[in-house]
C-alpha cells in the first residue's frame, strides 16, 4: 500500500560554531510495504530511520523521489486530498508520556477523532443519523477500541494519562491511532520507553492488529530483537547514513547477515549468559559514525574491518542474492555470511 | 575475567564484602502516609565483583543505590538498617564533610541520564576543576592528569575531551565523561545507574566494554543498576533482582539467568525480546509493576502477577533466604518447581 522510490531528504543546518552544514538524512531509499505487511527499519542513532518514518506518515517533506500511497503519487495531490490519504497511515511515537494531553481523560482523547470520523461518514452518505449524531455510538466504538488494545474500558475511560502506566499509555496511543481506521501504523521506537515486562505485550498487540485487522506495520527501532515479534513474513531493512544497505526476511538477516554493518549491529546485542552463546563471528566496527565525512565509495568503508581499495572508490548498489533459500539484497562488494547473532542454548 | 568469575562462585562472606547493605528500609512521606520504597533490603557487593541490580521502574533500585551515597532525596529517608563499607564503616549516620569525603573519594556514582547532566556553558575541564575545589583537592594539576589518564583508558583523547563543551560530545562519550567524573577522586566503588539507556546498540556495546575494562584495570567494586537483563548478563558476575522495593532473588549471574528461582525473575527473562530461540515461547507479564502506593502491604508483593501464587502468598511475606549454594530467594513456592517450570 506504500511504495517509495529513491526518497531523499537533506537538511540544511546553520549553527553558531559549525557554520552552514548539510546533512543528507536519506540518500535514495526504495521500499514497498504491501497491505497487511510488516517492515522493520533498524540502524543506529542518526541513520535517518526516524526521518523516513515521518515522511511515510506525511509529517515531513522529501526532496527527491516518489512516494505512492495506494498507487497515488502524494506529491501530485492537493493538500486536502493528501491529508485524507495520509489519514490511513498513523504514527505511534516513542514516548507515551508526552503524546497524550495530560488535561484530558482517555474518554475525551478518543471521542474527538471518533466524532470527526462519524461526521465524515455521515457527510459522505449525505444525510443525518450518522454516528456523529449518536453519542452512544462514539462511546461504544471507544470501548471496542480499548478492548481491542487489551485495556478494560470501564477502568480506563475516566482516567487521565498520569494515572496510567507506560504500557497502558502506549495502548491508549494505539487505540487513538485506530480511531480513524488506519491501514498502516508507523511505530517509531514504540517500546523503548516501556517497562521490560510489558514490552512484549505491546509487540504482540501490534502483531495481533496486523493478523486480525490486516493493518500493515512499519517498525522503526535500534533493537533488532523486537523486530522478530511482529509476525510472519516480516522484512528487515538495515539503514546506514540514509541508505538501505541490506534487506531481507527478518530471520534470514538476523541468522545469516552478509553486510559487515549488519553484522556489527547484531554483534552489539547483549548475550544472555547461561541461555545463549555469543555468535562465533562477532564483529566490532572501527570507530564511530561520522556523518560529516563524504566519500565516493561505500559509506561504511571507514569503519569496515574488511574494506579494500575498491570500497574507497566505488559506491556499492543493492544486489540480489539468495541466502538460506531466501532472497536478500545487500550493498557490499565483499558479501560474506557471518554468524554473529547469539545462539540459543536451551533448545539447541 | 576468570578471576572474578571464580570469586563470584564463592559465597559472599562479610570478610570480602566491599559494601554491605543490611536490613535497609527507605520510606517516602506521601499524602497516604509513609510508604517504603525499599523494604528490608540485604545486599552485599563482594570486592572486585560487578554486581547487577535489575528491576523495573518503581522497584526501588535507584533509591537503594542512592542510599549507598547517603543521598536519598527528601521526603525520602532511611528509617532502618545500615550500609557498611570497608575502611569507612557505617555510612547512613555520616553527615557534612565526612559524608562529602566518602562521596567521590570512596564511592563514585554515575547518575541516570548522566549524559545530560553536564553544564552546557563550561568545558569538561572547567567542571572537573569545580569538582576538585568542592572536594578540597590541593593538587588540581594532578586531578587533571588523572582525568586525562582515565579518558585514555576509555579510548578517548584526554586533551580534546577536557577542552570540549558537552554539545561537542556524542551520547556515548558523555556517558564515559560521567564515569571519569565518578572515578577521578580515586573511588574504589563505582555505581552506575542505567548506564546505557538512550544509547543505541553500538554505543551501548562500546560503553559496556569500557565499563568492563575500567572495572578490571582499576580493580573496582562495581554496582550496575538497570532494567535491562542483557546489560547485566553481559557484565555482571552477580545478579540481584528487585521488585516492589524487595530484593526477591540473588546469586551468580549465569546461574540466575539459567535457572531463575523466583517467578518474577523467570517471567522477566521470558518477557525479554531475544534474537535467538523460539519467538512463540516468549511471554509478556500480565499486570503492571506496583508503585509506592499500590504495592501490597501484606503478603508477597508479586502475588498478583505470579503464575505460582498460592493461598499463603496473600497472608505472609516471603523472606529472602538461602536455598542453594550462594543463591537466595524470597518465595513461598518450591524452588525446584519454579526453576524447572
Amino acid at each position: 500500500m506504500i511504495e517509495a522510490v529513491g526518497i531523499e531528504r537533506t537538511f540544511h543546518g546553520h549553527g553558531p560554531f559549525t557554520g552552514s552544514h548539510v546533512v543528507r538524512a536519506l540518500r535514495g531509499v526504495d521500499f514497498t510495504l504491501p497491505a497487511g505487511g510488516a517492515v522493520a527499519f533498524i540502524g543506529e542513532s542518526g541513520c535517518g530511520k526516524t526521518t523516513l518514518g515521518r515522511i511515510l506518515a506525511g509529517l515531513e517533506t522529501y526532496d527527491a523521489g516518489v512516494l505512492r500511497v495506494d498507487g497515488k503519487d502524494v506529491s501530485a495531490l492537493s493538500g486536502r486530498r493528501r491529508g485524507e490519504l495520509f489519514r490511513s497511515i498513523q504514527m505511534v511515537h516513542q514516548d507515551p508520556y508526552s503524546v497524550l494531553n495530560p488535561t484530558r481523560t482517555v474518554a475525551a482523547t478518543l471521542a474527538d477523532p471518533l466524532r470527526m470520523v462519524a461526521r465524515r461518514d455521515a457527510g459522505g452518505r449525505g444525510g443525518f443519523g450518522g454516528r456523529g449524531r449518536d453519542r452512544g455510538a462514539v462511546d461504544r466504538r471507544a470501548r471496542e477500541l480499548l478492548e481491542l488494545v487489551g485495556l478494560e474500558p470501564d477502568g480506563v475511560l475516566p482516567k487521565y494519562p498520569h494515572q496510567l502506566s507506560g504500557g497502558q499509555r502506549q495502548r491508549v496511543v494505539i487505540a487513538r491511532a485506530l480511531t480513524v481506521d488506519p491501514r498502516a501504523l508507523i511505530a517509531d521506537e514504540a517500546v523503548s520507553m516501556i517497562d521490560v515486562s510489558m514490552r512484549l505485550g505491546i509487540l504482540s498487540l501490534l502483531r495481533d492488529l496486523r493478523e486480525r485487522l490486516g493493518i500493515a506495520l512499519v517498525f522503526i527501532t535500534h533493537d533488532v530483537a523486537t523486530a522478530r515479534y511482529l509476525g510472519a513474513d516480516g522484512e528487515l531493512h538495515v539503514i546506514y547514513r540514509g541508505e538501505v544497505i541490506e534487506r531481507g526476511p527478518v530471520d534470514t538477516v538476523i541468522q545469516s547477515p552478509v553486510h559487515p554493518y549488519t553484522q556489527c549491529l547484531l554483534s552489539a546485542i547483549p548475550v544472555l549468559k547461561g541461555l545463549e552463546d555469543p555468535g562465533p563471528d562477532r564483529l566490532e566496527p572501527l570507530g564511530l559514525m561520522d556523518a560529516t565525512v563524504d566519500t565516493p565509495g561505500c559509506l561504511f568503508e571507514p569503519r569496515c574491518p574488511f574494506a579494500t581499495e575498491r570500497c574507497r572508490e566505488e559506491h556499492p548498489e543493492l544486489l540480489k542474492q539468495s541466502v538460506d533459500g531466501a532472497d536478500v539484497e545487500h550493498a557490499c562488494f565483499h558479501p560474506q555470511i557471518r554468524h554473529v547473532a547469539a545462539v540459543d542454548l536451551t533448545h539447541a | 575475567m576468570t578471576d572474578t568469575a571464580e570469586r563470584a562462585a564463592m559465597p559472599p562472606t562479610s570478610a570480602d564484602a566491599e559494601v554491605a547493605v543490611r536490613d535497609l528500609t527507605v520510606c517516602f512521606d506521601t499524602d497516604r502516609g509513609e510508604k517504603p520504597a525499599v523494604s528490608h533490603a540485604n545486599l552485599t557487593l563482594p570486592a572486585g565483583c560487578i554486581t547487577g541490580l535489575v528491576g523495573e521502574s518503581g522497584s526501588g533500585k535507584s533509591t537503594l543505590a542512592l542510599s549507598l551515597l547517603g543521598a536519598v532525596p527528601p521526603p525520602g529517608r532511611i528509617t532502618s538498617g545500615s550500609v557498611t563499607m570497608t575502611g569507612v564503616g557505617e555510612v547512613t549516620s555520616l553527615r557534612g564533610a565526612k559524608l562529602r569525603g566518602v562521596r567521590g573519594g570512596y564511592i563514585g556514582y554515575v547518575f541516570q541520564a548522566s549524559q545530560n547532566s553536564l553544564n552546557p556553558l563550561k568545558t569538561v575541564g572547567k567542571q572537573l576543576l569545580d569538582l576538585g575545589r568542592a572536594h578540597d583537592v590541593d593538587d588540581l594539576a594532578g586531578l587533571i592528569r588523572r582525568a586525562r589518564e582515565l579518558c585514555e583508558l576509555m579510548g578517548m583523547d584526554g586533551v580534546r575531551i577536557l577542552d570540549s563543551y558537552q554539545h561537542q560530545l556524542s551520547g556515548g562519550m558523555r556517558q564515559r565523561v560521567g564515569i571519569v567524573f565518578a572515578l577521578v577522586l580515586n573511588a574504589k566503588v563505582l555505581v552506575l545507574d542505567e548506564p546505557t539507556t538512550a544509547l543505541d546498540m553500538l554505543s551501548q556495546a562500546a560503553v559496556l566494554r569500557i565499563i568492563a575494562r575500567v572495572h578490571r584495570e582499576i580493580g573496582l567494586t562495581t554496582l550496575i543498576v538497570t532494567h535491562d537483563m542483557g546489560v547485566v548478563s553481559e557484565l555482571a558476575d552477580r545478579l540481584a533482582v528487585m521488585y516492589g522495593g524487595r530484593i526477591v532473588e540473588d546469586g551468580p549471574a549465569t546461574d540466575v539467568l539459567q535457572s531463575p528461582s523466583h517467578p518474577y525473575t523467570r517471567a522477566l527473562i521470558n518477557a525479554t525480546a531475544r534474537v535467538s530461540g523460539d519467538v512463540t515461547r516468549a511471554r509478556a507479564l500480565p499486570g503492571r509493576p506496583p508503585d509506592l502506593v499500590s504495592v501490597p502491604t501484606e503478603g508477597c508483593v508479586f502475588r498478583d502477577r505470579c503464575a505460582f501464587a498460592m493461598d499463603v502468598c496473600s497472608e505472609a511475606e516471603p523472606v529472602l533466604g538461602s536455598w542453594s549454594r550462594d543463591r537466595r530467594r524470597a518465595c513461598h513456592a518450591d524452588a525446584e518447581t519454579v526453576t524447572s517450570a
